[in-house]
């Protein structure tokens, strides 16, 4: 299935949640934000949150420093 | 009419009213690093009436990539010092001080005293995690920023109307060593977004970046808004969160 994910167009496996899809980019964050198609997603969504075929997905690293 | 200020009360969305009300205004800079380095000039020059800067750093060499308000003259010297020095020498004509502090829960209730807005200049999450503590029990806009590398995010979180800091950052890295590697430019566009954010919450003009955080990525110049919302479940603010304010 096609995506965009941080402004790049990628093929992904087919029936991905958010979840999957952190996991199949190697994510390590674990304070990542997720915005999908213009949504942020709560991080107690991610198992449950399906990817769709021609999503924009951004992954976020939160930045701290100053 | 001041002629200090004239280029912005000539402004619409100022006006003589408008610098009055940044003339009574209070601002609390916590941390004059890279990002409270660039919000207290502009803050200064625009003639907020009260900025408080609160810092327990002294300043190193490796600060002076990014840091423009201090100066080789003062290596060694509270942080706070120096940045109030550099504030009263561009306008002399507010009221800037300086706290040599490390910000905590047990000081940033006094800290806040006579404070409207706070302006996050902090490097690292458990700092942040108290002010936005501070932010939603005294009801006061924090105004969030954050750099790493060449990116950038910005967000004002206002109690009672946005999610807040905790609901959208969970957690972060403790700090180590020097820290994140950070060019200069980075730091200094995330602290013009929040000084004018700042100006705009004390005017209340435009569309602060409530519910909204911008992210700015250097090497691609490359800027994302994303739109945020409020976590039911967020241990900061979770039974504050009132939606019918909501914007």
């Amino acid at each position: 299935m096609r995506i965009q994910l941080n402004g790049i167009k990628e093929i992904i496996p087919e029936e991905m949640t958010i979840k999957a899809l952190i996991e199949w980019a190697k994510e390590g964050d674990p304070h990542l934000i997720v915005e999908q198609n213009g949504k942020y997603i709560y991080p107690s969504a991610y198992d449950g949150q399906a990817v769709f075929e021609n999503d924009t997905i951004e992954f976020i690293n939160p930045n701290l420093g100053g | 009419m001041d002629e200090r200020y004239v280029r912005q009360i000539i402004l619409p969305e100022i006006g003589p009213q408008g610098q009055e009300r940044l003339a009574r205004a209070g601002v609390l800079i916590a941390g004059v690093g890279g990002l409270g380095s660039v919000t207290a000039l502009y803050l200064a020059a625009a003639g907020i009436g009260h900025i408080k800067i609160a810092d327990h750093d002294s300043l190193e060499p490796s600060n002076l990539n990014r840091q423009i308000i201090h100066s080789e003259a003062f290596l060694g010297q509270p942080k706070v010092i120096s940045a109030a020095i550099r504030m009263k020498a561009l306008n002399p004509t507010i009221r800037v001080t300086p706290v040599q502090t490390r910000i905590s829960s047990a000081n940033i209730d006094a800290l806040l005293d006579g404070v409207d807005i706070i302006v996050d200049g902090s490097d690292n999450y458990e700092t942040r995690q108290v002010l936005n503590r501070a932010s939603l029990r005294h009801g006061l806009p924090f105004v969030y920023a954050g750099v790493r590398g060449f990116d950038a995010m910005v967000s004002s979180f206002v109690p009672g109307r946005t999610a807040c800091f905790e609901c959208i950052v969970t957690g972060g890295e403790a700090p180590s060593g020097r820290g994140p590697g950070i060019v200069g430019p980075a730091a200094g566009m995330a602290a013009s977004f929040q000084a004018m954010d700042t100006l705009k919450l004390i005017l209340g003009i435009g569309k602060p970046l409530e519910n909204r955080m911008v992210c700015i990525y250097g090497l691609d110049m490359r800027i994302h808004c994303v739109n945020l919302i409020s976590n039911p479940q967020c241990k900061a603010c979770g039974k504050l969160y009132n939606p019918d304010k909501r914007i």
